[in-house]
This record gives C-alpha cells, sequence and structure tokens, in this order.
C-alpha cells in the first residue's frame, strides 16, 4: 500500500494531546465542535486517531511559513 | 538564541538578526528582510530597525480587520476575473496534446465539486530508472493505459462458419508485455466462449449459430481491457527538464484512476496528481482534497492570464468546501443549502420550496445572518453594524 504522508499534497497530521487541546480551545474561544472536521476513514489520519480526537495539521501555508490548523476527527 | 536554524546563512550582524527577529513579522517576511539588508551591504542597526518598522507597519495595515466580510469580498474577487474567463467548454491542447476542460466550465465543474469532471486526466510522475530510460518508462505506460482488442491486432467476422477470428499482432504483444495464451483466458473469462488459440490467432464463436450473437460477442470484444487500466484511454509521455538541468520522463494519461496508478511499481507516489478532487479525496484525505482545489482554481485562473486573483480568496473557498471533512459544492445542494436561516437559503435559490418546507416544519429565523437582515431591512452583522456603543456611567467616576 501507497504511504500517503509521503505524498507532497499531504500536510503532516498529528493527533493533539488533551491538555495542549484545552490552551488552543482557550486562545479560540471555541468548543471542540467548532472546529473543522475530518472523517475516521480519511487517508491521512493517523493509525492511532479515534472519534473525538483532534488532529493537529501543519500546512505549507502559501501566505506564511507554516500554517497550524486542528480538525476534529468524526464519523 | 538569536543564532536559530532561521537565521543562520545569512551575512548579516547579531544586532540586525535581534532586531528582526523581535518585529512582528511572519518567518518568509524575515528572510526577505535579511536578504535585502545583506545584499545591501553595509548597514546600520538604526537603519535595519527603520528598514523592519517600515515592513513591519506595512504588513500589519494589510491584515483582514476584525468584522471584514471576507466571504463577500472573496465572491466578488473570484466572481470579477470570472466575467472574463472563456465561456464555452473551449478544450486546449497544453502540455502534451491532451484535451482538458478550461476556462469558466472548469471553475464551475469544481465549485460545483461534480462527482468526474468533464476531462479527467492525471499527471504521473516516475521515480528512480523509471524517470530516466525510455524502456522502463514505457513499461509503466503499459501498465496504465488500457489495451483495447484493436489496439491488439486485427480481428475479422467469418459468418459462414460462425466464428471470430483475431490475429494478433507479434510486436505489439511483446511490447505491451502480454501473451496470445493470456488473450485467448481473459477473453474466455469475460465472454463465457470456448478460444482456439494458435500461435498469434485466437478463434472462438457462439455456441449456437447465431448472427446476432456472432455480432454480439464482437460488440462486447471491443470493450475487453485486456491490459492497463479501463478509465486511462490514452497516455501521453514526455520528457521534461527538471530545475537541477536533468531531464526525466512524465506521463499526461486521457482518464484517470488515481488510487489504482498510485501502487504501480515505478510510479512516483509523493508527486503524482490528478484533477479529480473527490479522487483526491479518496486517496489522500480531506486535506489533500483542499490543496488541489486551491491548485485547480489558481491554475484554472493563471491559465487565463487571471493569476492576480489573491490566492487568499481561493483559499477561503477551498476551506469552506472542506470544513465538514467531505466536499461540499458550493451552492444550494452544498453550503449555501445548509445555512441556519431560512430566509438565507430562500434568498439564494427555489425560494418558495424553502419557504414551504420552513411554514411546514415551523422554523424559526434568528435573523443573526447578513441576507436575512438585509430582507427585513435592518442593519447587517457585519463591520461597524456589528459594533454597539452605549453611553453610561463609569463604575470609577464615582471619585
Amino acid at each position: 500500500m501507497v504511504d500517503v504522508s509521503q505524498h507532497e499534497l499531504v500536510p503532516e497530521h498529528t493527533v493533539l494531546e488533551e491538555d495542549i487541546l484545552e490552551d488552543v480551545l482557550d486562545e479560540y474561544d471555541i468548543d471542540r465542535t467548532d472546529l473543522p472536521k475530518i472523517k475516521r476513514t480519511d487517508k491521512a489520519l493517523p493509525d492511532e486517531a479515534e472519534v473525538g480526537d483532534v488532529i493537529k495539521i501543519v500546512r505549507n501555508s502559501r501566505t506564511t511559513d507554516q500554517a497550524v490548523v486542528y480538525r476534529l476527527v468524526v464519523e | 538564541m538569536t543564532e536559530s536554524v532561521f537565521t543562520q546563512g545569512y551575512d548579516v550582524s547579531d544586532d540586525i538578526i535581534v532586531i528582526v527577529e523581535d518585529s512582528e513579522l511572519p518567518r518568509r517576511l524575515k528572510d526577505r528582510v535579511y536578504e535585502t539588508l545583506e545584499a545591501h551591504g553595509e548597514v546600520t542597526p538604526e537603519q535595519a530597525q527603520d528598514v523592519v518598522s517600515a515592513v513591519e507597519t506595512k504588513y500589519i495595515d494589510t491584515r483582514v480587520d476584525p468584522l471584514d466580510p471576507v466571504g463577500t469580498v472573496s465572491a466578488q474577487s473570484i466572481g470579477e476575473p470570472g466575467t472574463q474567463l472563456t465561456m464555452n467548454t473551449f478544450h486546449y491542447a497544453g502540455v502534451a496534446e491532451i484535451d482538458v476542460t478550461q476556462g469558466l466550465p472548469r471553475l464551475i465543474e469544481l465549485v460545483d465539486a461534480r462527482k468526474t469532471p468533464d476531462t479527467p486526466m492525471m499527471t504521473v510522475y516516475l521515480e528512480d530508472e523509471y524517470a530516466t530510460e525510455r524502456e522502463k518508462a514505457h513499461e509503466v505506460v503499459w501498465k496504465i493505459e488500457a489495451s483495447k482488442i484493436l489496439a491488439l491486432g486485427d480481428v475479422s467476422t467469418n459468418v459462414a462458419d460462425m466464428r471470430v477470428q483475431i490475429s494478433l499482432n507479434k510486436d505489439t504483444l511483446d511490447e505491451r508485455m502480454i501473451s496470445a495464451e493470456e488473450v485467448a483466458d481473459i477473453i474466455e473469462d469475460n465472454l463465457g466462449v470456448k478460444t482456439i488459440q494458435q500461435g498469434t490467432t485466437v478463434e472462438f464463436g457462439p455456441e449456437e449459430p447465431s448472427y446476432r450473437d456472432l455480432l454480439q460477442l464482437v460488440e462486447e470484444l471491443r470493450d475487453i481491457t485486456f491490459k492497463g487500466i479501463e478509465d486511462v484511454s490514452r497516455v501521453v509521455i514526455r520528457r521534461e527538464e527538471l530545475e537541477n538541468g536533468e531531464e526525466e520522463f512524465i506521463l499526461y494519461t486521457e482518464g484517470s484512476a488515481f488510487g489504482d496508478v498510485l501502487s504501480i511499481e515505478g510510479v512516483d507516489g509523493s508527486r503524482t496528481t490528478c484533477n479529480n478532487i473527490h479522487e483526491i479525496h479518496r486517496n489522500l484525505g480531506i486535506e489533500a482534497a483542499r490543496e488541489a482545489i486551491i491548485e485547480e482554481t489558481n491554475n484554472t485562473l493563471a491559465e487565463q492570464g487571471l493569476d492576480d486573483v489573491n490566492v487568499r480568496h481561493l483559499m477561503l473557498v477551498a476551506d469552506m468546501m472542506t470544513n465538514e471533512g467531505t466536499i461540499e459544492s458550493i451552492g444550494r445542494h452544498g453550503i449555501s443549502g445548509a445555512k441556519d436561516s431560512v430566509l438565507a437559503r430562500a434568498a439564494f435559490e427555489v425560494t418558495v420550496n424553502h419557504l414551504l418546507n420552513a411554514a411546514i416544519h415551523g422554523e424559526v429565523d434568528e435573523l443573526d445572518g447578513v441576507t436575512e437582515n438585509v430582507i427585513v431591512g435592518k442593519p447587517i452583522k457585519l463591520g461597524t453594524g456589528d459594533v454597539d456603543l452605549r453611553m453610561g456611567s463609569s463604575p470609577n467616576k464615582a471619585d
């Protein structure tokens, strides 16, 4: 099988630790469910990710060097 | 701390590094500042401070203000150049003589998130020796391009004996690495007939002599894919120069089967792409799909000389389309149809249906959005419209 994470279109996906997540949500003053979503079946998802986890995505941005975004894993 | 990985390689003094690193600039702009200062040679820390301050002011100035209607601005910024795009389904023989839908039809196709594009195509990059040796590259071509019977040999129908006779071309078989036995087997599997294979000729016919069945068999025979991927009708091989001066072979395909191609030996699974955003989503995930939407819309505009559309607008569109983890279209079946407000939905398309359904279900409109408030004639909650000012006594006034 092909390693999806090696593709240049796929940014780095990592599961975010719960305590760091709290800081992130506080900073933006939002709930977990306000985050953009990512499907549980998504090919780029790390193996250990489960529904309800928040994934940290580090993109190579066109407008700045690196953009960090978060997505909530949903069914 | 000043000697971080980023600042290495620039011939500027430590003082200047401190000044630049302390600014609010993003990394890319800091690098540009370093490059400029370095190219200038002798720069005092005071002059550097002036430069950095000027850049910083400009940078902060260009940031989006709170309550700025970015969506509306994006819509206009993409819509206006959209009027200058070619309107007809204009096919353009660009790279490697492959027809690709261009202009407005392509842009509409992208934002509508059509399941399959009008002209699907892939750009297949190869790795290692497959990219440098023509023979090796051709091996991959034959694994991708669908080989139909007419490409492998001649088909003739003998009506007197009720037989279909295929005389295969030996050279073509060798080139495409398929044997006459394999061809015969594939025919047997697909058509459910007994074949007689001798050398490069394969012969078969219907069980009962019937003219209709015979013609039917020939029809079905033409549709069988003997080698390669069914959906890919043509592959064009091109030698292109890399940035470092070396050359590599790149394959362009008419038709796409992204998932299948990625697992073929010799294909570079890190660069190969296709123009079907749904295929990218299925095989590489939602983030790659977002990236592909930006790339495709940007290229479509750039192809028509409209590359001065700021990429932020296209990024916003892509973000909205991929927000739910799946690709959603812009429009009443996608994003606009998912709005909370009844009036906003009704104002967009099929007004009566929305109002009727809302009435049946007893929906309530909170009048939070822009469209609803325009309809009822209230100030919209954007820009200064969202700021409430109240006169009042300050609790500190007491003393």
